[in-house]
This record gives structure tokens, C-alpha cells and sequence, in this order.
């Protein structure tokens, strides 16, 4: 039974946390402005969904997978699954990240009545993040374009909640879709249940709030038009040209909390969208579930999406990205539970345990 | 009761409160000219004088500060016009430049200053003793022992001011303002003085070729205290011990005299006239006792000018007790008649045998249940200290905040959310909060806030506002503009458009001063708390001198004047302990109008308490707090 001060103390504290947003504005002690998510005031709860339904505090994965992706054939690189594309939209949107996937995917959720309502995320300027809820397919050109500011979107679960919603999607980060999972996972049995169809994204990192100040000071007097990660580095657009900045300066405005995180390629969503590295103007798409291989083929019916088979070598590639990702923040997260921060994964589950030997291996 | 100080009925005794019966005395003196800054226990006093002026034919002001006030009234003095100043001990440490430069210059009209001591510090942050001015000073100070005198010693001080053309200072304390007796009234003259032609050679000029003069009426006013009435010696001839007192003490003396039945041995000895002491008077009592108990507010500092005459006098041979000398009675806090009596009982090895005074007998006590100081009902504070609170938890640089006195000083306890680092006298926020901005050269950066009340920004926050402002200090100045001076008893203010005397005048726009200074200014609303708190935010990003006026009536003075709306809670919504929320609407925002219905275990609205803010309103995360109604805020 933990509540607020456990998620001060074991997550706040230690700057492990992901800004899901998962656990704002069930109550009004968390305060969230830009990246900084806090406790305001000092609770008395004892038993607090912030904490239950947080991707930094402990939670159980295997469980969860058996749950929620029963029957999916695992894969220790990237997540159990059924089968990756490469795929993109045919006739793409205004200001798509890759390859207007996810867009086309929303617009199919809603035009088939999938879900009443979406948590997308945007704005009018392409680096701010701000999570909204719709069912208006007009909406989704708002949220055309990766923002790579973290946003904690999953705040807004509750106004879905408040409205009774029963069917809703997400688009989220992976730390967002394990937050998704865990709350209906650690469904108080009096809450009804909301049925979610999740739409996982693919994420190394975010970065900080300060990165736009940053953007700020560099390219004065410039509007950004899109921010993007092509395989040479990191891609301004603004309305004076392109500029290109190497990846590790950007790289150290991700969140602390990214550091933590195990899971690149959204593991727990129904379905999971990247980018097709070697290729711009292309997504990769994970099938993971049922649920998911239903609304990807309804686009590709509706003639939203192109799709080709996704090639066996970059599917290597893409699992050795993945791997990198869990075994280079193991170490981190080794470090933290070394130094007494509350392990959030299970030390003697068969994962956890395959993955230190596998990043031990790496080392030697 | 204003009646009271303005009628004319000479010998008519009534019950007058101390400030009634000082407002009378100054008009019973004939003053034309009355200016004051409020400061517990002593509002009252020009409260009064303001209502009344337009009757009296007399001028009344709030003046923006205390300095103000008492330069306003020399400058009516010159003109031989009578003028009463009046303030609380912190207003006379603000004014002491110009007390002893007055001092030095002297008076023309009659010139009395009253300035009110709070012994315990009751609705003040300090104990200060201003008697220690009026020795600094060299101006001579009375000290009446009940209300009756606090009239006489007003009336006769302005005698004395014109006598000696000296400022005269009537210290009182809280149990004096406050308190009530019986008052003999006076004549009130039906000649009203007109100001004097000031003619070219005419001069209050305060340089030091005047400290010979200074010093002469000192000894002047020490001949005249000998013959005063207001000091007298009541006892034995040759008693074992003497009290020595002034103001209250005296009739605690005599409480404690007679409660230990020792009056054949304890003389009583009543000082009206403390500064400076009739010495020869003093001496010749004195010489009737070997020991000596000091009885009096504050410091002992009538104990030791008495201690100063022995020095002066071989041949007194006295055991001198009293706040120091042996410290037979506390040397911090407020008298009351025990205290006094057990040092006597002590002293004289008595012990006391009667019962026990008891205001409500032990079986009909009450237990009142525990209540905590804080902000009223819908007060804009709460908002404010809320919503910093939160910014800067937010904002995670572990902000400095540094404060002075005013309502929002409770912001230092639960009502605020303990957000006070710093709190000192009037004007010091912004003042220190400059210094330590300054100190981001050599790394400090912490975001430093400094908070001030409107009226305060008035009285003392100007200079250092410009000072900051000049230096380009890296802090933020939040001014809590409720439009009112509510601390004291909402008198007016520059801001406020309404005069003393209940004229309209054209307020002074906080936020158009801040601007001329050349900060940019932000004006925000204290209970938008989620939009102010990203201003607030925004703005602790930002480097160098940031100002935000945090606008919002004081609920005390805004449900005054417009309908309240009904706030209640749908029980039905509200999830009781089941939320998550830790019953966050009485117990962390901690309205007063906001309660628990223990019987439900639901949240609940003290109707009668509630103003109809609506504030819990955007609070509740079940949305259980409904407000219908009523005028916006
Ligand atoms: C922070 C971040 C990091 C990423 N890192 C990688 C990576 O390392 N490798 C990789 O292959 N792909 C990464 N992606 C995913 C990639 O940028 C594209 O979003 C993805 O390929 C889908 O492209 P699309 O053209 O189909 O998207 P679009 O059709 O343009 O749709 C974009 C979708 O992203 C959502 N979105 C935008 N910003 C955010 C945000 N801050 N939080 C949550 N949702 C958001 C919008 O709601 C919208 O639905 C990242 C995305 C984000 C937001």
C-alpha cells in the first residue's frame, strides 16, 4: 500500500521519473508545469493510484504480458509480437513524422468507431507537446509530427473517465503504454473498465523543457517547423532552412528518467510505430496483438496504408537498437537500485536476469 | 463611540476605551490637525478623529507612512496649529530620523505624539519599548495609568508642547488603548485656532546649534514634572519597601498590596512623568526605604534611570529590584496582576491567602477546542501562499521567501503553507530580498521572492523597489494588493481612493508607480490559482527584477459589497475518504468555510463562515464543490 509520499520519495526524488503523466490530476497533490512534476503538498494517502499505476514503480511485467498479450509469440529484443512491416500512408498527411502511420491509424480508429475518443499529442508549434483528447478526425492533422519534448499525456486519462468513457485509444510513448496497462492491471475492482486500444510509439528518449529554450537561443528569431532524427543526426527544420545538430549535444537534454526505462519499442501496445531507418518517408510497424493486426488491416483495406514485408536484416538491426537501449540502461538502472532506489522490476524474474547476463556479455 | 469624544458636557463621567479617551483629550486641547499610520493597539484613535474631523472642523489624515505623519503634523505645528501624531512602537523606530531631528528643532503649535506599546507583542512582532526613544530623543514623555489620565496627560501634554516648544511623546500600552474606565470629561473650546502667518525670519530648523536649547527644555520639563499631578507617593512614611510604577503597573501595585495586606509596610510610589524623571522628587520619596521594587511594561527602563539618580545620590542606601535588579519579575512579556503580586509576595515574604481570582469557575469552563491562526474565510492570501507554494515546489529550485508584517505574515505558519524564510519589519522583504539577488555573481541560484502587502508597499517598499530596480537585482517582488490595510481594521491607504475623513481622492495605481520605476509589471488574479501559477512560473524563469501584483479584494471588505454566492457540496459527488484527493479542502487549503461533515464523512461548507469565493470550487478533483450565484469575483 503506497501512496504520494512513496511516489516522492522512491520516484520524484530520485529523478527516475518518465513525465507519462499517469499519475496527475487524480487528485491535487501532483503539480505539472513544463517537465517539472512534483508533489505540492504532503499527502496522508496510503494507497494512491499515482502510485499503482506509475511505470517507475514496481511492476510486473510478465504478469502484465500474460495478461494483456496472452499467446504472443515473446522476443526478448523488441517485445512479444505477431509480425513487422514496413509500411506508410498512401497519401501521407501535412507534417508527418516518418510515414503518416499513426495518423492514418487514428483516423481509421475513428472513422470505424473504435474508440470514442484519442489521446493524441501536439500543437500549433511543432516542439511543444500538449496532450489533448478528440474524436474529431480534423483533430489528427494537430497531431501530425513527433514532438520530442516529454509530455505527461496520460493525465487526461482521468478526463476520459470523468466523461464515462468505455472505448479509448492512446497514442503514447512506451512508458505511457506501460502506465496504461498497469492502471486497468491494478483496476481498483469498483472502477469500471475502459476498453483501450493502444497505439505504442517508439522512443529512445525525450528530452527536457530546457531543450526549447536551447532552440531558442540557437536559431533566434526562427519559427521551428519540425523537429526529426534521420540516421545522421538530429534535423531543425525552421522557416529560415535546415540545420543540423550532432545527436550527442542533443542527447543531453533527455530526461534523467529516460534513463530508466528498458523498453524502446513500446512492448505492451497493441500495435507499435517507429521509423524505417534506412529508409525516410517509411515506418516500421509492430502487430502485437489481435486487436492490433485488426485495425492495421482495416487501413490497409481502406487503402490508408501501403505495406511491404519488413526486411530480415533491418529487423536485426532494429533488435540490436532495442537491446542497446535495455543493456546501455541496465547499468543506470542498476546503479539507482544499488544506491537504494526501490527496484520497479523484478531482480529474480527470468527477464531481468537474461537481460544482465546478455549486458554483461556485451561488455566482455 | 464617537458621541463620546466630541460632546460637550463638562464633569459628565462615562466608560471611554484608552483611544477614546485620547481622541477626546486632543480635542478637548483644541487640535485642528491629527495625522497617524494604524498600528494595533493605536488605530482606533485617528479612526475616530477621521470620522468626526468634518463636525470638530479639524483635519485627519492616514498618512502613507509614519515618518509622513509626523512630519505632516511639524509642518502644521509651524503654523502654531495643535497637531496629535499617533503610531505603534514600530512606527516610532520609522520615524526616529525624524523624532530627533524634530527634537532638535523644537515645535510651535502644541505637537503630541502617542505612540501605543504592545506588551507581549499581541498583535505585533516585537515588544518594543519606545520609551527608549524619547530619552535618545530628549523629548519629554508621559505615561498614563488609566484611561481618565491617558485624557489629561493628551490635554496637558499640548500645554506642555507649547511651553517648552518641544514635541511631547504619551507612551500607552495595549491594556491602556484597549482597555475601559471611567473618564471625567473635559470642555471641548469653541474657539478653533487659525493657522499663524509664517513670517520671513520664522525657522524650525533642526541643526545641532539647537542641542543647547534641547537639552535646557529637558531640564525645563524636569522642573515642571516636580510639581506634577501626575506623579504622587501613597503609603507609609517610612515604609520597609517601595513600589515604584508607571502606567498599568500602578494599579497592579495596588491590587498586590492589598491582596497580601501588607500596606503599613509598602509604599506606593506613581510616576506619570518618565522622561525625564523629577529627579529631586524621586530622590526625596526614596529616602524613605531601603528597598525598592520597579513595577512597569516592558523594559526596566524606569528600574534603571531610577538606578542612574542612586549613582547621582550617596546618600541613598537602596536595594534595587524590579525586571533586572534581581530580576524578580520577567524581564520579557506583559504584566498582569499575579505577576506582580507573586514578586511582592516573594519580596516581602508573604504569601498570598485569598482565593483566586477565576473569571469562569472550573466546573462551567469550557473547553474551547484549539484554533489556529489563519487567514479568513475566501481571503485572497490563501490563494496566494497556495499557489507560490506549489510554483515553487514546481519551479524545484527550492525558492527563498522573504516577507514583512501585514495579514500575509500568517503566511509563515500552516495558513501559508509555512512558505516564509525571512520575515522581518516592514518594507525588509524586498529590501533583503535585493541583497540576495545581488548574489547570483557568485553562483546563488535559488529564485528569491519577496513579498509585501499594498499598504506596505506604500509605507516602506518604494526605495528598495528603486533600489532593485537600479541594480537590476535577480528576484521576484510579489506585492499582495487586497486593496486594504486589513491587519489593523481596513483603513485607507494611497491605493484606495478614500481619505480619512471618508473623501474620495484619486487612488495611486500600484501598478503604474512599479512601471514608472521601470519594471515591467504583471497583474494576475490569486484565485485563477492554475493560470497564476504558470505566470508566477514563467516569470521565476526569467532573470533580473520581475514584479507581480497579485490582485484580489479582501474578503472581509468584498463581501461587503456584493452578493455571495451560495457554495455548497454535492455529497453525492464527493468521495469522502474513498478519494484520493485526503479530504484536500479542509484539511491543505484549510478555508475556514470549508469543513468535514463528520456524521457523512463527506466534505462540507460552513455556510455561515463561507464568502462565496469559489476558490475550492476549482480545487475539488471530484468536482463535488458547486457555486451558483452570487456576484463574480
Ligand atoms: C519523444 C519521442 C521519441 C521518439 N524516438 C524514436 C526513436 O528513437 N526511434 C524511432 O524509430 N521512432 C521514435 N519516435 C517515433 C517517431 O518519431 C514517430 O512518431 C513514429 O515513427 C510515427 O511516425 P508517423 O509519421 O506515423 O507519425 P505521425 O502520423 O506524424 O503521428 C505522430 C503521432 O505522435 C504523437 N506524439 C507526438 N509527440 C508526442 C509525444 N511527445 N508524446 C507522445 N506522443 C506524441 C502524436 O499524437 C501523433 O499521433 C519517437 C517519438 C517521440 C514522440
Amino acid at each position: 500500500m503506497c501512496g504520494g509520499m512513496e511516489l516522492k520519495n522512491e520516484v520524484l526524488a530520485s529523478a527516475t521519473c518518465a513525465l507519462c503523466g499517469a499519475c496527475l490530476d487524480w487528485c491535487p497533490y501532483i503539480a505539472n508545469i513544463e517537465d517539472h512534476l512534483v508533489l505540492r503538498f504532503d499527502c496522508n494517502v496510503s494507497n494512491g493510484r499515482c502510485y499503482s499505476v506509475c511505470p517507475r514503480t514496481f511492476t510486473d511485467w510478465e504478469a502484465i504480458s500474460e495478461k494483456y498479450l496472452p499467446d504472443i509469440p515473446r522476443d526478448f529484443a523488441i517485445g512479444p509480437h505477431l509480425k513487422a512491416y514496413k509500411v506508410k500512408a498512401a497519401k501521407g498527411i501535412n507534417g508527418q513524422q516518418d510515414g503518416g502511420t499513426v495518423s492514418y491509424l487514428v483516423k481509421t480508429i475513428l472513422e470505424d468507431e473504435l474508440a470514442e475518443t484519442v489521446l493524441l499529442t501536439g500543437t500549433d508549434d511543432q516542439v511543444t507537446p500538449e496532450p489533448f483528447l478528440s474524436s474529431e478526425i480534423d483533430d489528427i492533422q494537430k497531431s501530425a509530427g513527433s514532438r520530442f519534448l516529454a509530455s505527461p499525456g496520460m493525465r487526461k486519462i482521468i478526463e476520459a473517465q470523468n466523461n464515462k468513457v468505455q472505448k479509448m485509444a492512446v497514442v503514447g510513448r512506451p512508458c505511457q503504454i506501460q502506465a496504461l496497462r498497469k492502471l486497468d492491471y491494478n483496476r481498483p475492482p469498483q472502477k469500471p473498465e475502459v476498453e483501450v486500444l493502444s497505439i505504442g510509439l517508439f522512443c529512445m528518449w525525450s528530452l527536457g523543457w530546457d531543450f526549447k529554450d536551447y532552440l531558442q537561443k540557437q536559431f533566434p528569431e526562427e519559427e521551428v517547423l519540425r523537429l526529426a532524427i534521420p540516421q545522421h543526426g538530429f534535423e531543425v527544420t525552421t522557416d529560415k532552412g535546415v540545420h543540423e545538430l550532432p545527436i550527442d549535444t542533443v542527447k543531453k537534454f533527455s530526461r534523467a528518467g529516460c534513463n530508466y526505462c528498458l523498453d524502446m519499442t513500446s512492448e505492451l501496445a497493441d500495435i507499435s510505430v517507429g521509423a524505417f531507418e534506412p529508409q525516410e518517408g517509411w515506418n516500421t510497424v509492430i502487430i502485437r496483438t489481435p486487436k492490433g493486426q485488426q485495425i492495421f488491416n482495416d487501413a490497409l483495406t481502406k487503402g490508408y496504408l501501403i505495406s511491404e514485408e519488413y526486411p530480415e536484416e533491418e529487423l536485426k538491426r532494429l533488435k540490436g537498437a532495442s537491446l542497446g537501449k535495455k543493456t546501455r540502461n541496465l547499468n543506470h538502472v542498476q546503479t539507482a537500485f544499488d544506491k537504494g532506489v526501490k527496484p520497479f522490476i523484478d531482480l529474480n524474474s527470468a527477464y531481468y536476469i537474461q537481460l544482465k547476463e546478455l549486458a554483461e556479455g556485451m561488455v566482455k | 463611540m464617537e458621541w463620546m469624544i466630541t460632546t460637550n458636557e463638562p464633569g459628565k463621567t462615562y466608560l471611554m476605551q484608552g483611544n477614546e479617551a485620547i481622541s477626546r483629550g486632543a480635542l478637548e486641547a483644541g487640535i485642528r490637525f491629527a495625522a497617524a499610520y494604524p498600528g494595533s493597539p493605536s488605530s482606533e484613535i485617528l479612526t475616530m478623529l477621521g470620522h468626526v474631523a468634518d463636525e470638530m472642523e479639524i483635519y485627519a489624515e492616514w498618512s502613507t507612512n509614519e515618518t509622513c505623519a509626523l512630519e505632516a503634523c511639524l509642518g502644521a505645528s509651524f503654523a502654531g496649529i495643535r497637531s496629535l501624531c499617533v503610531m505603534k512602537q514600530n512606527g516610532l523606530l520609522v520615524v526616529g530620523d525624524a523624532l530627533h531631528s524634530a527634537s532638535l528643532s523644537g515645535v510651535k503649535g502644541g505637537l503630541v505624539l502617542v505612540v501605543a506599546d504592545d506588551p507581549s507583542a499581541h498583535s505585533s512582532t516585537n515588544e518594543f519599548d519606545s520609551r527608549h526613544q524619547s530619552r535618545s530623543a530628549a523629548v519629554p514623555m508621559l505615561e498614563p495609568a488609566n484611561m481618565q489620565e491617558a485624557k489629561d496627560m493628551v490635554k496637558w501634554g499640548f500645554e506642555l508642547s507649547e511651553q517648552l516648544q518641544q514635541l511631547v511623546m504619551v507612551r500607552t500600552v495595549t491594556r491602556i488603548n484597549h482597555g475601559r474606565s471611567s473618564v471625567t470629561l473635559g470642555e471641548i473650546p469653541q474657539q478653533k485656532q487659525v493657522p499663524a502667518v509664517i513670517g520671513e525670519w520664522d525657522r524650525l530648523v533642526a541643526i545641532n546649534w539647537f542641542k543647547d536649547a534641547q537639552i535646557s527644555k529637558l531640564e525645563q520639563a524636569q522642573v515642571i514634572f516636580k510639581e506634577s499631578p501626575f506623579n504622587w507617593y501613597n503609603g507609609p512614611e517610612n515604609p520597609d519597601m517601595m513600589i515604584v510604577t508607571c502606567g498599568t503597573g500602578w494599579l497592579y501595585s495596588i491590587e498586590a498590596v492589598k491582596a497580601l495586606g501588607v500596606k503599613d509596610s509598602v509604599g506606593i510610589l506613581k510616576i506619570g512623568t518618565t522622561w525625564p524623571l523629577p529627579e529631586e522628587f524621586i530622590v526625596k520619596h526614596l529616602g524613605r526605604t531601603k528597598k525598592v521594587l520597579v513595577v512597569e511594561e516592558v523594559d526596566p527602563f524606569l528600574e534603571q534611570n531610577i538606578a542612574n539618580i542612586i549613582a547621582y545620590h550617596p546618600e541613598l542606601n537602596i536595594e534595587l529590584t524590579g525586571r533586572h535588579g534581581q530580576k524578580v519579575i520577567p524581564r520579557n512579556g506583559e504584566l498582569n496582576p499575579n505577576v506582580v503580586r507573586n514578586a511582592l509576595a516573594n519580596m516581602t515574604g508573604t504569601t498570598f491567602t485569598g482565593p483566586e481570582v477565576t473569571f469562569i469557575p472550573p466546573e462551567e469552563a469550557v473547553a474551547l477546542p484549539p484554533r489556529e491562526l489563519t487567514f479568513c474565510a475566501g481571503c485572497p492570501h490563501r490563494a496566494s501562499f497556495f499557489l507560490l507554494k506549489q510554483t515553487l515546489r514546481i519551479q524545484e529550485g527550492q525558492g527563498v521567501v522573504m516577507g514583512d508584517i501585514g495579514c500575509y505574515t500568517m503566511g509563515g505558519q500552516r495558513a501559508g503553507h509555512y512558505l516564509f524564510n525571512f520575515l522581518s519589519c516592514m518594507g525588509a522583504g524586498i529590501s533583503a530580498a535585493e541583497g540576495l539577488g545581488q548574489l547570483t555573481r557568485f553562483g546563488f541560484d535559488q529564485p528569491v521572492i519577496a513579498l509585501a502587502g499594498d499598504s506596505t508597499f506604500f509605507h516602506s517598499c518604494m526605495p528598495a523597489l528603486i533600489n532593485a530596480k537600479y541594480h537590476n537585482s535577480n528576484m521576484l517582488f510579489v506585492i499582495l494588493d487586497n486593496s486594504a490595510t486589513a491587519m489593523t481594521g481596513f483603513q485607507p491607504h494611497p491605493g484606495i481612493g478614500l481619505t480619512a475623513m471618508g473623501k474620495t481622492t484619486e487612488p495611486i495605481s500600484i501598478a503604474k508607480v512599479v512601471e514608472a520605476i521601470g519594471c515591467p509589471v504583471t497583474v494576475a488574479d490569486p484565485f485563477d490559482i492554475t493560470g497564476t501559477t504558470e505566470i508566477v512560473y514563467k516569470l521565476l524563469k526569467q532573470p533580473g527584477l520581475k514584479v507581480l501584483i497579485l490582485k484580489q479584494e479582501c474578503a472581509t471588505l468584498a463581501i461587503r459589497k456584493r452578493e455571495k454566492a451560495k457554495v455548497w457540496v454535492d455529497q453525492d459527488l464527493c468521495r469522502g475518504d474513498e478519494c484520493g484527493c485526503g479530504r484536500f479542502c479542509s484539511r491543505i487549503w484549510g478555508c475556514p468555510g470549508n469543513i468535514w461533515d463528520y456524521e457523512v464523512g463527506k466534505a462540507k461548507i460552513d455556510e455561515v463562515v463561507c464568502v462565496g469565493c469559489g476558490v475550492c470550487v476549482s480545487l475539488c478533483p471530484a468536482g463535488a464543490i458547486k457555486i451558483e450565484g452570487g456576484e463574480a469575483v
